[in-house]
């Protein structure tokens, strides 16, 4: 709770908060007021029997409203300009730590209902918890300042219970936050594990599980209202404060009552301390009791949650290294989603030289992808080296990276802009001829044509599969990158497509690694790469025929319908990727070891 | 039946015990004002008698004690009502059966399970609540005129100037809101987009860029923002300024009948209290809402508990080997004809293969096999028994069926594979289906939640295929292994020809190649069967090669 409150305070600006608490003053005027009046309209006025006196006292509650409803406009106003730009933060945050998060390899699929709910209701409660302290503060110190003008006497008796309900209910405020967290955590918890139940009703019925299933969702629903209870306990405790701070004052000035008209106090002292108890503090402790407990809680929990999940991951500095070509060497590597994981890959040993075609091959979760992210230094290996021109991939800086390597995901990224800025996302500075280029040789005019030239604006959820596909790859195309790693990228394209773009980028120059969603790569590649599980092997097409019993049979069940036609594609690489590619001839002996 | 009353009845002792609660907290607040009065005039009067005194402090007593029951008797009766009714829904969403569940969505279920439920507990208490929110502005309001009708007079003046100044408010903030959420949502979107693209931005090396990008709208939001807290200034200093004139004209009404000496001293404190209770009156609309609220949602559960379960059979299975009889089949949808009078005997042991264009029927055909739905005419039989003739357990043990997008439940991938079967027995059924080699290189292994195992469609397919696997007699395949790739489609496909004669097999599928390796196939076009037999002698038919595409 201390961070949450202590993140709050930090985030308000000074000089909001000061004209803030200056306009304070004028709206702390009728609560000061109003027991004043009260009393001496009725002591002076109608007991004195001079009504005029009694109505101007009463007219001065007018008055003081209206000065009250000034302050209370420019108080919203500031109130504003606290709030708009803690919302800012908020949101720069959610944004920086989802992006960061998620490129670090976490789901994030929260992070949506994060910038849309929980930063409102982090913004709202956030509002209302200064209005319900500021109205606090401000009625209980006009009260204060009013029974000290009516008898000092009066605040003597009213404010030792009231500042101890108020003592007391501030010290549950942390078992609260802890309980209301754990109610809050149960009911998602409650919702995550019904939703999972009640979209499988077809599958738990076709297994038979529905009491095994309908048990699984019991727990939580227990869980969920043991929370509930847990709450109410501290429900009850807080109505103790109240009754305290609320209704104890009360008691303790009606029983000094006779005492004090003993010692010459009116009828009407005594009606104003009763109305700065009852029309003043009690409410105010009461509103404080329900905007703290309810929205202060909410804004705990809320802010924390956001908070937990923001915090930057840990980003390790790239270190310097040199690097000289852009050849890529993998050695004794290996690499484990956890550890009580089966490796995905063991031992692996792997050499790719500038102006080598690979194509990786094997089934979906054998740890192509994996692969993939390791070569470009998306991932780091538990044991071994994944080298880049003689330098480990993951220690250089990303953005010296970005013009080395290229990787296009199978889920390709399309967003919001000119056609032309998602084309030279990873290039802006190419030229048009640079970028008619590249199209021609993907074999992208028909798409270009369809969504209306470069400078047409581009809505990400009207492209198909393969259209995003297509700007992927014309994308790869364009940057300068020597090393193109092409992670199923190609497989929303039908057969005759996936062949242009591929063969394009062979002729592209430099190095290319396909990891295969068709046999029909493999064929196209230079060498093929067999992952099976439990071993890796290496080879020409007619080389692994000869020696993996997996890729025998691949080819043996395969019936080659999807071979495109060849067809030719001019090469079209840029000037300054063919200067830094320099492809040499690669070493004949692949070094790949058998495992497990 | 889930009427009003049933909810509320579920509250058990605590419902009784908030009324009397709330109904004595409400009339000792009502009574307070008037005590209060009194003790004032006896103390100005220089009365003695503490009698007056002792009635406030016990009328004090009271409303705490019942302030406290209350915060306690009211949760805890949410609590237990909400938990009852919540298992109930799910308990009765999977006895009706999926095919009756499917007239809802899931969003919806969840929804009624989980928001609804709440809503729907708060019947008692929300009934407990309305008559007691209601006595204290009426009884103010009655007091009032009791004390002195000109004070009932002022007061409603007073309270009708704050109402016209409240409703202006509501209508000015939706188009501001409007506007508002607008621009949030593009940011939204924007993200959503970065989010997916993460792979290239984190290969690109361009989080900042993407960054600026996403958060290019937020100016807007503050301007917009700014405009809210406009319109929530004015109606603050509004409300702040009109807020006092019913107490204001109460007090000066009182004043003057206090001066001709119609009330006390101690009367006109209470008018001015009654006159602040009373205008609790706006709180009732809440009240009411509540109610209303609780009313539609235990109307949405009654939509849901209102369907008839599912009857099952006493029956069990005669030894067999699990053949398979479709006696003049029909089965409809919203006045269309799925399958029409279907006829089918399949030998028990074989592999067959249904295939058809996509809507003929296929899947209806497979779900009918595995009594995920029923027939609206004939019967289904295996080994001579009609399905719905089987107990529960003994047609689920017999009948195993996997899908084209199976939905995993449970906690772990273990769990959602064995459903309650020991841990053996899930490797084994794994390991048969190609899965234990991906499910083994997960974080935890078999250990892994569910949740923090993203998986292809090829991979929640074995696993579906693995989670059926137990099946004694019968194993329907509704297209259940589309996604997988060229490799594990080669090394399933021999786990399914391996289970030769243990079991049968029906296998709904789009490929030629499948059709091919089972031993009998049925052609099904537009719910009606056009042919039964193997694959290479309807092969002969140029409408069954189309089929294929």
């Amino acid at each position: 709770m201390r961070r949450e409150v202590r993140f709050g305070v930090a985030a308000m600006p000074r000089r909001p908060l000061l004209s803030l608490a200056v306009w304070s003053v004028p709206e702390a005027l009728p609560s000061a007021l109003f027991g004043i009046a009260v009393a001496r309209a009725v002591d002076r006025g109608f007991l004195a029997g001079r009504p005029l006196v009694g109505l101007a006292w009463l007219g001065t509650l007018v008055l003081a409203g209206i000065v009250g409803a000034a302050g209370s406009r420019q108080v919203y106003r500031r109130l504003g300009e606290l709030v708009e730009p803690f919302r800012d933060e908020l949101v720069r945050r959610v944004v920086g730590g989802a992006l960061r998060h998620r490129i670090a390899g976490r789901a994030e699929d929260g992070a949506v209902a994060r910038l849309t709910r929980q930063v409102e209701i982090v913004r709202d409660t956030y509002a209302g918890l200064i209005v319900v302290v500021r109205g606090f503060v401000v009625t209980v110190g006009g009260a204060v300042v009013g029974m000290l003008s009516v008898a000092p006497v009066l605040a003597l008796l009213i404010l030792p219970p009231f500042l101890l309900g108020v003592a007391g209910f501030l010290a549950t405020l942390g078992v609260s936050a802890g309980r209301y967290g754990a109610s809050v955590r149960a009911d998602e918890r409650l919702s995550a594990t019904a939703g999972a139940a009640l979209a499988g009703t077809r599958d738990v019925a076709a297994r038979g599980a529905e009491e095994h299933v309908a048990a699984l969702v019991a727990g939580p629903i227990a869980d969920q209202a043991a929370a509930e209870r847990a709450l109410a306990r501290v429900a009850v405790l807080r109505g103790l404060c109240f009754a305290v701070g609320g209704w104890l004052p009360l008691v303790v000035l009606l029983g000094a009552g006779p005492w004090l008209i003993g010692r010459g106090l009116t009828a009407g002292v005594i009606m104003g301390g009763l109305t700065y108890v009852l029309f003043g503090l009690q409410p105010a402790l009461g509103t404080l009791i329900s905007g703290l407990g309810g929205s202060g809680l909410r804004y705990v929990v809320t802010l924390g949650r956001i908070l937990d999940a923001t915090t930057p991951p840990a980003v390790s500095p790239p270190r310097t290294a040199v690097v000289t070509g852009y050849d890529l060497e993998l050695s004794g590597v290996t690499f484990a989603y956890g550890p009580h994981a089966e490796p995905v890959l063991r031992d692996l040993d792997l050499a790719v030289p500038v102006g080598d075609h690979l194509a990786i091959v094997g089934s979906s979760g054998i740890g192509k992808s994996t692969l993939a992210g390791l070569l470009c230094g998306l991932l780091r290996p538990d044991a071994g080296t994944v080298a880049l021109g003689g330098a480990p991939v993951a220690d250089l800086p990303p953005d010296w990276l970005a013009t080395a390597r290229v990787l296009i995901p199978q889920e390709a990224y399309v967003f919001g802009g000119t056609v032309r800025d998602n084309l030279t996302y990873l290039r802006p500075d190419a030229t048009d001829a640079e970028v008619t280029g590249a199209v021609a040789a993907v074999g992208a005019e028909p798409l270009l044509a369809r969504l209306g030239g470069y400078s047409a604006e581009l809505a990400p959820a009207e492209l198909s599969g393969g259209e995003r596909q297509v700007v992927a790859l014309v994308r790869a195309y364009l940057s300068p990158a020597p090393v193109v790693v092409l992670d199923e990228a190609t497989s929303n394209l039908d057969p005759t497509a996936e062949r242009r773009a591929e063969e394009a980028f062979a002729a592209r120059g430099g190095t290319l690694i396909v990891i295969a969603h068709r046999l029909s790569s493999a064929l196209r590649a230079r060498r093929v790469l067999v992952l099976d599980g439990t071993t890796a092997t290496l080879g020409d097409h007619s080389t692994l025929l000869a020696t993996s019993s997996l890729y025998r049979q691949l080819f043996g069940a395969w019936d080659g319908t999807d071979l495109g036609p060849s067809r030719n594609v001019g090469t079209a690489f840029p000037e300054r990727a063919r200067a830094t590619a320099d492809p040499r001839s690669a070493p004949e002996t692949p070094r790949i070891r058998e495992t497990g | 039946m889930t009427t009003f009353r049933a909810l509320a009845r579920q509250g058990g002792g605590w419902l009784p015990l908030l009324g009397v609660a709330d109904l004595a907290g409400t009339l000792g607040t009502l009574a307070l004002p008037v005590v209060l009065g009194h003790v004032i005039d006896s103390l100005v009067s220089g009365a003695s008698d503490r009698h007056w005194l002792a009635v406030a402090g016990a009328l004090i007593a009271v409303a705490v004690l019942a302030d406290l029951v209350g915060a306690f008797a009211a949760p805890v009766c949410i609590a237990r009502t909400t938990s009852w009714l919540r298992t109930r829904l799910v308990r009765h969403v999977f006895a009706i059966g999926p095919e009756a569940a499917r007239r809802f969505d899931t969003g919806d279920l969840v929804s009624r399970v989980s928001g609804n439920a709440v809503d729907a507990a708060q019947a008692g208490p929300g009934l407990v609540g309305a008559v007691t929110a209601v006595l204290p502005p009426l009884g103010s309001l009655v007091l009032l005129a009791y004390l002195d009708v000109w004070l009932a007079v002022a007061f409603l003046g007073g309270l009708a100037l704050v109402a016209c100044v409240l409703t202006a408010f509501a209508r000015r903030t939706t188009a501001v809101m409007t506007a508002y959420q607008q621009i949030q949502g593009r940011i939204a979107a924007r993200l959503a987009e970065s989010l997916a693209g993460a792979r290239t931005i984190a290969a690109a090396g361009t989080v900042e860029r993407e960054e600026r990008r996403v958060l290019e709208p937020l100016p807007g939001l503050r301007d917009e923002g700014g405009r809210m807290w406009q319109v929530l200034s004015r109606s603050s200093a509004q409300a702040a300024a009109v807020g006092p004139l019913a107490l204001v004209a109460v007090l000066a009404a009182g004043g003057m009948e206090l001066l001709a000496g119609r009330i006390s001293a101690g009367e006109l404190f209470a008018a001015g209290q009654y006159a602040v209770i009373g205008a609790g009156l706006g709180g009732l609309t809440g009240v009411f809402g509540q109610l209303a609220r609780a009313r539609a949602a235990a109307h949405r559960a009654e939509e849901v508990l209102g369907i008839a379960p599912v009857a099952y059979g006493p029956q069990g299975l005669p030894p067999g080997p699990g053949q398979l009889v479709f006696l003049h089949v029909t089965a409809r949808a919203e006045g269309t004809t799925l399958l029409d009078r279907v006829d089918l005997a399949l030998p028990g042991g074989a592999a067959v293969a249904v295939v058809g264009r996509s809507g003929a029927g296929k899947s209806v055909l497979a779900a009918l096999a595995a009594r995920l739905r029923e027939p609206d005419e004939g019967q289904v039989v295996l080994d001579g028994v009609p399905l719905d003739r089987l107990t529960h357990a003994e047609l689920r043990d017999a009948v195993g069926c996997a899908f084209e997008r199976p939905v995993l439940v449970g906690e772990t991938v273990a769990d959602a594979v064995g459903l309650g079967l020991p841990a053996d027995r899930v490797r084994a059924a794994a390991r048969a289906t190609c899965a234990h080699d991906f499910v083994s290189r997960l974080p935890e292994g078999y250990d892994t939640l569910l949740a923090d195992a993203p998986m292809s469609g090829g991979e929640a397919q074995r696993l579906g295929l693995a989670r059926a696997w137990h099946a004694g007699r019968l194993l329907v395949l509704d297209d259940a292994t589309s996604s997988l790739d060229m490799v594990t489609e080669l090394q399933v496909g021999r786990a399914l020809t391996a289970d030769r004669g243990r079991r049968t097999r029906l296998i709904v599928t789009h490929r030629a190649a499948t059709a091919a390796r089972a031993d009998l196939v049925v052609w099904l076009d537009a719910g009606r069967v056009l042919g039964v037999g193997p694959h290479d002698q309807l092969w002969t038919a140029p409408a069954y090669r189309e089929v294929f595409g």
